[in-house]
């Protein structure tokens, strides 16, 4: 087949899907609803699976693959085609999303079973992959801009799937209004580098970066990267607009796996890598991305230690794993950003699912101090969540070990990196360790404190499949990027991942001035990597202690430490804080400018408008009154004034 | 005061009067009646301006035929004294009447300022035809304007047709059939 | 004493002038009448005032063109006014009514 096909059929696949559900979407039959989406997520997962051999097996230079469709518009000498392009990054991105997808579209179907909207349900989830695949595939910003829109679009209507509640509502909104804030920065960040460099197409723009370093604050190339940077934090999650993911929380809990975890929330880091020429020569910017990822990662972590909901434990344990991804990207390790990106799609998905499963198990119970010793009711959903979490601990050698070692490393290690930056990712890794650790021992260790009239069961087997491929992904994720320090010690193990990718990620210009010569030793490497892993094994046996042996302890650990950890169960009131310095006077203004401009200004100017008009039409109507004689009057009048200026003449 | 200035004040007066008395008298009859009279007078003064054969066409066609035709239709109506001869509106009568006015003001002070009879006047001196022979109007009508004349024959007898359909015609001209 | 030549020596401006005037007075009937009977008459007026200034002419050109053309206007003015009353006749038959402010369907 040829590539054009295929890459039609892909994106095509979930389009159609959507289609054919969403003009039946009031049928409840959720065995038709989930198979036709199921399929068609599949099939697009197959066209990704061909075009990625398809790239395995070209030569390593010309391991891209660009299809032009038409052009979508043009204007003057600017003109934007509906083109997209798979190589080495959009092609794993594609994997991820059809692939994750097409399980998360099985869990659905035995998790929604019981939903009045599941065609709906299945219509949008389709939607959603197909802007995805735009977003991912499209070869220039506005293309990318369309899916980035979409899946925004997608996320709103899904957070707010079931609608008839109020606060889920509002919690779509949120995203929806939130996400608006980040796009138009994006959108900004769009003109300027337009403006800048006169092409929105990803490739050109990577070869017309400049080949030298842009030290000013006020260069064009800074402010469009990080204009473009503050639209990903819109979209990822990150500083200051991460505050609508936990909420989004409020949506169907495989939407959480398949938007909120594993693709979209990545879409922002999958921005920045796609641009990565650009982004080097913004060292600025990059400082800036690695101190938000920074931040975020530890700030997103101690909101997780103090909450009860299993999904907002996940929620802010998601922020604080992109906050690893930008703290990644913004060290110049792209490759290391991707890696994680793709292990925590597989591990933090495994996860939602999970939760899914629990929830659905408990009969919608979400709060973890009413579960406990699910281990023997959940046996498959308790041993694949106990993959997720060693993965996301970063217990050697699963998958999440070797992305965050991978960050973290180069946190230290790359030119643009610092040791700061290092403590904060390490401290960051012990907090996950911890809060991840608290959500096993209160969810499925320990004793029971579920309700008496609630019976705990396992879900069935469309459920626990995707768990288990995931759970084995989660494993074995991480191998195809195993560090060279390691590989050399376990007998010449290539990092695939690093050779992967490489030829599109721009070398810093620092380190092809310093030559090939790592500047740091492998002991160096060795050291960091026991250090972290012990600080994540010290955590864990901290919380095991007191949530499992001394289940007083956490009682008499929030009351020592009582404001802030006040402070920290409440989101450090950033939500609030966000209400009383933006939302609440914001809305006043609005409401004065309705009633004094709106009403006073803008609506009296068009009554009096319309009114002028009415009367106008009203009085040459009148003139029009059907009575002969009057028209007789006008001809007799017309020849008195013709008359009259001919003899003034 | 000459006869000829008489004559023609006398005849000028009576064709206003009667004229004005076709517009103001409410009953249609009496309209009729003055027009007739109007008719008459204009006959009179076609005969002071020496065009003795169009004054007997007047008389003839005018206050003969088309006046019966009037009464005729009228005594078919048999209307009485009408309650709303004139049109209703204050305002917009005396704008009528304002812009009537001012029309005619114009007109005749249109005719002064122009002038239009000065010149001719002295070519109608060179005119040897004695003034009132038919024989000139018949050479005009019968030679140079023969088409025209025909083409009013065949008009003639296109509306009598029509007159007779419109009359046979059931409900006017808002019939549904 | 006062200049009376404008009464004593008649000039065929003084025709025109009489002519205007009738024609006016027929403009007069047309916009205020509401018998359209009445109307139809004030219609003749007007012709025949046109009649008046076409002899006029006629009279001081020393020519017979005007009287060919008053000619003319008489034949069509009979014609307009035998078809006109047609109409009337029909328009009688359908509304028992000849006023003419019950027929008004040109309304803008």
């Amino acid at each position: 087949m040829s590539h054009q096909l295929l890459v039609a059929v892909l994106i095509l696949s979930p389009l159609i899907g959507f289609l054919l559900n969403g003009v039946r979407f009031k049928h409840t039959n959720y065995i038709a609803a989930g198979a036709i989406a199921t399929t068609a997520v599949f099939i697009s997962f197959i066209c990704s699976v061909l075009l990625f051999l398809d790239l395995v097996n070209a030569p390593e230079n010309q391991r891209t693959i660009a299809v032009g469709f038409y052009e979508w518009f043009s204007v003057d000498k600017f003109s934007i085609n509906a083109g997209f392009v798979v190589d080495q990054i959009s092609s794993i991105m594609i994997l991820i999303i059809t692939g994750v997808g097409s399980l998360i579209h099985l869990f659905s179907i035995g998790y929604m079973h019981h939903d009045k909207g599941v065609t709906k349900y299945f219509a949008y989830l389709n939607l959603f992959v197909f802007n995805m695949l735009l977003l991912v595939l499209g070869d220039s910003l506005l293309t990318m801009f369309v899916g980035w829109e979409g899946v925004g679009l997608c996320s709103y209507l899904l957070i707010g799937f079931w609608f008839n509640d109020a606060a889920k509502a509002a919690a779509g909104m949120k995203a929806f209004i939130t996400n608006r804030i980040g796009d138009a920065a994006f959108i900004i960040g769009m003109f300027i580098l337009f403006f800048t460099f006169g092409t929105l197409n990803i490739h050109e723009l990577n070869a017309l970066a400049p080949t030298t370093m842009e030290a000013s604050w006020l260069g064009a190339v800074t402010l469009g990267t990080l204009m473009l940077f503050i639209g990903a934090t819109g979209k990822s999650a990150q500083i200051p607009l991460y505050v609508w993911l936990p909420d989004a929380m409020a949506g169907p809990t495989p939407v959480s796996a398949l938007i909120h975890a594993a693709t979209m929330v990545t879409a922002g880091v999958y921005m920045i890598v796609r641009l990565n020429p650009l982004f080097v020569m913004a060292p600025n910017t990059m400082m800036v991305i690695a101190v938000i990822g920074a931040a975020t990662a530890v700030m997103a972590a101690t909101i997780g230690l103090t909450q009860y909901d299993i999904k907002k434990v996940l929620a802010y344990s998601t922020v604080s794993q992109l906050g690893y991804m930008f703290l990644a990207v913004g060290v110049g390790a792209f490759g290391a950003g991707m890696f994680h990106l793709m292990t925590h799609a597989f591990f933090k998905a495994l996860m939602f699912l999970g939760s899914g499963s629990v929830i659905h198990g408990m009969h919608e119970e979400q709060d973890i101090r009413k579960m406990g010793g699910l281990k023997k009711y959940m046996p498959i959903t308790h041993i694949t969540f106990v993959m997720g979490w060693l993965a996301i601990i970063g217990t050697p050698p699963f998958s999440g070990f070797f992305s965050k070692d991978e960050i973290l490393w180069q946190a230290y290690s790359s030119p643009r990196g610092h040791v700061l930056l290092w403590v904060a990712g390490a401290i960051g890794a012990g907090l996950t360790a911890f809060y991840m650790t608290r959500l096993m021992a209160l969810t499925f260790w320990g004793t029971s404190r579920v309700d008496k009239h609630v019976h705990p069961h396992e879900s069935g087997s469309l459920m626990t499949i995707p768990l288990i491929v995931l759970a084995v992904l989660s494993v074995i994720g991480g191998w195809i990027g195993i560090p060279h320090v390691i590989g050399e010690s376990l007998g010449h193990i290539p990092n695939y991942w690093e050779h992967w990718l490489s030829p599109l990620i721009a070398k810093m210009p620092e380190v092809a001035a310093a030559g090939e010569h790592a500047a740091h030793s492998a002991v160096e490497e060795w050291l960091l990597m026991g250090a972290s892993v012990s600080i994540a094994g010290i955590s864990v046996l901290t919380a095991c202690l007191m949530y499992l042996k001394n289940t007083d302890a956490p009682k008499k650990v929030s009351d020592a430490f009582g404001p802030v950890y006040k402070a920290v169960y409440n989101k450090y009131f950033v939500d609030e804080f966000y209400f009383a310095s933006l939302i609440n006077p914001l809305i006043k203004g609005s409401r004065n400018l309705w009633y004094y401009v709106d009403v006073n200004v803008i609506d009296k100017a068009t009554y009096k408008t319309t009114d002028l008009v009415r009367g106008g039409g009203s009085f040459v109507r009148s003139l029009q009154n059907g009575n002969m004689q009057q028209y007789a009057l006008y001809v007799i009048a017309g020849a008195a004034i013709t008359l009259s200026l001919v003899l003034m003449r | 005061m000459t006869a000829d200035a008489f004559l023609f004040w006398f005849l000028a007066a009576l064709t206003i009067v009667s004229a004005l008395s076709v517009v103001l008298m409410t009953n249609p009859i009496y309209s009729a009646l003055s027009l007739a009279m109007t008719m008459v007078s204009v006959a009179a003064i076609f005969v002071t301006l020496q065009a003795y054969f169009l004054a007997g066409v007047q008389i003839i066609v005018y206050a003969g035929a088309v006046m019966v035709l009037f009464v005729m239709v009228l005594m078919l109506f048999d209307l009485k004294h009408e309650l709303q001869a004139f049109t209703r509106g204050r305002f917009s009568g005396a704008f009528k009447i304002a812009s009537i006015g001012s029309l005619a003001g114009l007109l005749v002070g249109a005719m002064y300022t122009a002038n239009v009879l000065t010149v001719p006047e002295a070519a109608s001196v060179a005119n040897t035809t004695p003034k009132g022979a038919i024989t000139p109007l018949a050479e005009e009508l019968f030679l140079r304007n023969v088409f025209g004349f025909e083409a009013l024959g065949v008009l003639l007898l296109v509306i009598a047709v029509g007159t007779v359909a419109l009359s046979r015609s059931k409900g006017g001209t808002h019939a549904r059939h | 004493m006062p200049d009376i030549s404008i009464l004593t020596t008649i000039t065929p401006n003084h025709y025109l002038v009489l002519s205007a005037c009738l024609f006016m007075i027929g403009v007069a009937g047309v916009l205020l009448r509401r018998n359209l009977i009445v109307l139809f008459m004030s219609i003749e007026l007007m012709l025949n005032a046109v009649n008046l200034s076409f002899v006029t002419f006629s009279h001081s050109f020393g020519k017979v063109d005007g009287q060919v053309m008053v000619f003319f206007v008489m034949t069509i003015a009979a014609a307009e006014a035998a078809v006109g009353l047609a109409l009337a006749v029909s328009i009688f038959k359908r509304f028992k009514e000849v006023n003419i402010r019950f027929f008004e369907h040109l309304k803008g």
